[in-house]
């Protein structure tokens, strides 16, 4: 299997703040990974580190092969519109939602590279087969839907992309339980091809079952790695 | 002057095309960019003289005197966004820094239009010929018929283009959340550049047909610059419908007073007015209809 | 590690005293004398911010002027003072200028800065007061110090007029809003015939000196005028910003008023009295300016006017007097002694103003919160790659610490847990399982060292609940008088189980960390 992504001693913060202190983490093509932690040990930061969102960062980040997350200091989202080119999609927490357009302007948005706008009504049907409610709403401004709606939007707008890597950012937040576990349900039902999916989530259980993997993130690190812990638990119990 | 209701409305007709170019610059650059572009009148004065020189070099026919100033509007708009959004749009306090920034466009600009062109002012030849029509019973200029038809024909143009086409969305979705536009793939900068262009570009036309009643001259883009503002102000920053029906209103406001009490007191009584809509509606006519840029 | 002082003391590193700041000026100093501090009469406040303590090293007494800003000023006004009867024609014009713009600046930061209100009407406002008071010195025979008088009751009208609007519309609607106020202004004074639109001003009022007086006791009566404002100003200044009603308004900046107004700040009251409180100062600047110039021209209400005004206020940097008044200085000093380069000197502010916004945060005051927060983000980027190269515990934590052995022996437990987990192999469990009480082999051994050097704290231990019968895992707490925990509900039949119980606990904790 291919690798989508390498992330080699990255590091990361915002003006004096270091978050993540020299992550490293290989995903490879078909993964689905499950980035858990608690509140404020870093999860959101890896995924817009990834993003080249971060305050300043320095170390390794290879998408797809190709390095995007060289060293700079300064100008988070400088350089985010040719990571996402590069085939990112993030789908950041509190959604980054435009309020003002419509549910299908979204959709065709998330389409935005050349190749994409073109094939953008095949796309807005595959994404429409996940997320179903969003058929109703096409002509509603985003402004007006509900917590959960707004959701599937963001989703929908990131699977519309020719992303390899998916990165979502606490899909569960703020959302009634039932709702978000048929997000996620939804999530963990895309087929993901040569592509690769992170989700960053507090609530293990819900991931739980759902992704080939679950990494734990603690004070800015990757705790243990699957492995480490996996052989504590065998030889324990 | 008499109180004609055809030639309020014909005159209310062309002056609101005017602010209404001007204004929508000002409002999409505000929403789009987060600046407010307080050199817009230098774009204006600038696209004047850019149509006099291609007037007294190229050809003095309508559209090259049009695409000149047009041109010579977008341009001065990228020279702008270099200096004034791309250095600073992700430096602390950049609302404030951009605001100042293109102050100090408009200081320089107009000094350096006063030192190349001199004091003297300079006047766009006819374009659209000294005919004069007679519509719904009054006489009409060629000049105001073609301010009439060419800007809401343009306006309308630009509107199309940006509810259908993949930059018009790309420019919507700045307008709405630049972060979420650049994790779609909008590239931030060459969107600015895009924006600036076309305000630039509407802002030369309006010089142009505004340079057919009045001269061009390095202080000529200031009084439209304010109303353009009062216009956007009274429309609401950022809402493009809002800007229109307050072009209306103000040059409804501006026709209404000359006709009545005469020329003095036109910026009086428009003051007047968007002192009253801003303290009912502190974000002006449409401000609170859409959620857009804070 | 050069620039860390007091670290190195070789022969060849300059002899640096620990955690001096070799830049601060050390006064020395005695006995109670260390705690004698010059005071404002009657108040405990003090003008010198002064430290006293004790240099570590030599144990003399020493004290440090921590902020020498007062000095500064007072050498400022001491040559202000002195240059009356030492400038030239020219400089003493230009010097007059200055005190009268720099007072406008001043008391316009009370409004920019401190109110955090973006109004740009503060020409509009100075204008109305010079041509009201120029107005009533033409037309009723006000006498110079009328018209001082009469500028704040102008100036006040103004205020009222513009501070309505202030309490409903914020951000760039109140810039706008204002500017176009002031270009109003401008339309009504160029065509009005009554304020002198045929003569491009309204000219002819009174003067300090009677008009028989030389040019050059004018200049330095003007001179000495504008400096009395430009102090009153700053007086003006310091009282409002540094005392109640400036703490209200700093408390309640522009999309900050809910939080303000959750605290009980009533900030509509607190906007209204700075915008009265500074038109009626700059209505008195209003009606010097008129008393000075001999009247009031249209120029005051010009959009040039206004433009170099905040090219001041910008270079120097909004939020601080010294930012304003230097601002001032650069400026005035461009536009009034360099006339040699004609109109290129406001292309020059221009470019000096557009220079200062795309480089520096806050304007030339700015700089030194800028570079500091420059030097902490390099420093912070450093820290993160010295913790690549498998450096220090935690680049947070080794900041914090103040105890650098504590973080030497923290990297040394790190390096010996590292080096120790490929030690932990299914095999070496399985060795300690057949025998926890040994022998052990070499690798066994050194996991166990360390584990047997493990603090006190939550150290684990064996209960006997019954000997030779049940065990049970316990914690130790580590404080004297507070027992051990139990941290599960097993129990083991023999001691060699609890033992190798208490190894797989460690061999989890060991992989955890």
């Amino acid at each position: 299997m291919s690798e989508v992504l390498r992330i080699g001693g990255l590091s990361a913060g915002y003006g004096p703040l270091t978050v993540l202190h020299s992550v490293n983490l290989t995903v490879a093509a078909g993964e689905r990974v499950g980035l858990v932690g608690l509140n404020g040990h870093g999860k959101s930061t890896l995924l817009r580190a990834i993003a080249g969102l971060t305050g300043w960062q320095s170390g390794s980040i290879r998408l797809a092969g190709r390095e995007v997350g060289s060293t700079r200091s300064q100008g988070p989202g400088r350089y985010t519109h040719r990571i996402v080119r590069a085939g990112l999609a993030l789908m950041p927490q509190g959604d980054a939602i435009f309020h003002g357009l419509t549910v299908a302007d979204h959709l065709d948005s998330g389409a935005y590279t050349r190749a994409a706008w073109r094939d953008r009504r095949r796309r807005r049907e595959r994404v429409l087969a996940i997320f179903p409610a969003l058929e109703k709403l096409l002509d509603v401004p985003v402004g007006r839907l509900s917590g959960g709606e707004r959701r599937m939007t963001s989703l929908g707008r990131g699977l519309m992309a020719d992303a390899r890597l998916l990165l979502i950012d606490e899909p569960s937040l703020g959302l009634a339980p039932r709702i978000s576990q048929e997000l996620v349900a939804a999530l963990s039902a895309i087929e993901l091809g040569d592509s690769a999916m992170i989700i960053a989530e507090q609530n293990i259980p819900l991931l739980q079952g759902r992704v080939t993997r679950m990494l734990g993130i603690h004070a800015g690190r990757i705790k243990g790695g699957a492995e480490a812990v996996q052989l504590a638990g065998v030889n324990l119990h | 002057m008499t109180f004609d209701p055809a030639y309020i409305i014909l005159t209310t007709a062309s002056l609101a095309s005017i602010y209404g170019l001007l204004a929508i610059g000002i409002s999409i650059i505000w929403s789009s960019l987060g600046m407010i572009n307080m050199a817009h009148g230098f774009t204006f004065a600038f696209a004047g003289y850019g149509a006099w020189i291609a007037a007294h070099t190229l050809s003095a026919s309508a559209p090259a005197v049009l695409l000149a100033g047009i041109a010579a509007g977008a341009l001065s708009g990228l020279a702008i966004a270099g200096v004034a959004f791309i250095p600073l749009y992700d430096k602390p306090n950049f609302p404030l820094r951009s605001l100042i920034a293109t102050l100090g466009i408009s200081l320089l600009g107009a000094q350096a239009l006063l030192y190349v062109f001199g004091p003297r002012v300079k006047a766009l030849p006819r374009i659209f010929g000294y005919g004069r029509f007679h519509l719904f019973g009054i006489a009409i200029t060629a000049d105001k018929l073609g301010t009439i038809i060419c800007a809401p024909v343009v306006l309308l143009a630009v509107l199309i283009w940006a509810r259908t086409s993949r930059r018009g969305l790309q420019i919507r979705a700045m307008m709405q959340n630049p972060e979420g536009a650049a994790l779609v793939g909008v590239g931030l900068r060459s969107t600015a550049l895009a924006v600036m262009a076309l305000t630039g570009g509407l802002a030369g036309l309006a010089a142009v047909l505004l340079s057919q009643t009045y001269y061009v001259s390095p202080y000529s883009g200031l009084t439209p610059l304010l109303k353009g503002m009062i216009v956007a102000l009274a429309g609401g920053l950022g809402s493009i419908p809002g800007a229109l029906i307050a072009a209306v209103c103000i040059g409804f406001v501006e026709t209404l007073t000359a006709v009545t009490l005469g020329g003095k007191f036109v910026l009086i009584t428009q003051f007047l007015f968007i002192i009253v809509v801003l303290l009912i509606r502190p974000r002006g006519i449409a401000g609170m209809l859409e959620q857009t840029r804070e | 590690m050069r620039d860390q002082p007091g670290l190195i003391d070789t022969e060849d590193a300059p002899r640096r005293l620990v955690g001096r700041r070799i830049y601060y000026r050390k006064l020395r100093t005695a006995g109670a004398d260390r705690w004698r501090r010059l005071r404002y009469p009657f108040t405990r406040r003090t003008p010198l911010l002064l430290d006293s303590a004790f240099n570590p090293r030599t144990l003399v007494a020493e004290r440090t002027i921590v902020d020498k800003r007062p000095l500064y000023w007072l050498a400022f006004f001491a040559v202000l003072a002195a240059a009356g009867p030492l400038a030239g024609d020219t400089l003493l014009g230009a010097a007059t200028i200055f005190g009268i713009y720099a007072a406008i600046n001043v008391i316009w930061l009370l409004v920019i800065g401190t109110a955090g209100i973006f109004s740009l009407a503060t020409l509009a406002v100075v204008g109305t007061a010079a041509y009201g008071a120029a107005y009533m010195s033409i037309h009723a025979g006000l006498p110079w110090w009328g018209m001082i008088a009469v500028g704040p009751v102008f100036g006040l009208l103004f205020g009222v007029v513009i501070a309505i609007p202030a309490t409903r519309i914020d951000g760039f609607y109140y810039a706008l809003l204002t500017l176009g106020l002031t270009e109003l202004c401008r339309v009504y004074v160029v065509q009005s015939q009554a304020l002198g639109s045929a003569t491009n001003g309204l000219y002819g009022a009174d003067g300090i000196l009677p008009d028989g007086a030389s040019l050059r006791a004018q200049l330095v009566v003007s001179y000495y005028g504008a400096v009395v404002l430009l102090i009153a100003a700053l007086a003006l200044f310091r009282l409002v910003n540094g005392q109640r009603l400036g703490r209200l308004l700093r408390a309640s900046p522009e999309r900050r008023e809910a939080f303000a107004q959750a605290l009980g700040v009533d900030y509509r009251t607190a906007r209204i009295k700075v915008f009265l409180i500074s038109s009626a100062a700059l209505g008195v600047v209003g009606g010097f300016y008129a008393v000075n110039f001999r009247g009031a021209s249209p120029s005051l209400f010009s959009m040039d006017s206004l433009l170099l005004l905040l090219a001041m206020v910008v270079i120097g940097g909004i939020g601080r007097p010294e930012g304003a008044v230097l601002g001032t200085a650069i400026v005035v000093a461009i536009d009034r002694l360099l006339i040699g380069l004609g109109p290129l000197r406001l292309i020059l502010v221009g470019l000096i103003m557009i220079g200062t916004v795309l480089f520096l945060h806050n304007g030339l005051v700015g700089i030194k919160q800028q570079f500091r927060n420059w030097r902490d983000r390099k420093r912070s980027e450093h820290r993160a790659k010295r913790d690549i190269r498998g450096g220090e515990y935690m680049p947070e934590e080794a900041t914090e610490v103040r105890d650098k052995q504590l973080i030497a022996f923290r990297r040394f437990q790190r390096g010996v847990r590292e080096s120790l987990k490929p030690l932990i192999t299914d095999d070496l469990i399985e060795a300690h399982r057949r025998a926890p009480c040994g022998p052990h082999d070499d690798r066994l051994s050194r996991v166990l060292n360390y584990f047997r050097r493990a603090s006190v704290v939550d150290k684990y231990a064996i209960l006997a609940v019954r000997p030779f019968a049940e065990y049970r895992l316990v914690a130790l707490s580590g404080q004297r008088g507070v027992p051990p925990r139990l941290i599960d509900d097993r129990s083991f039949a023999t001691e060699e189980e609890a033992i190798h119980a208490v190894f797989l606990r460690r061999v989890q904790d060991l992989l955890e960390s």
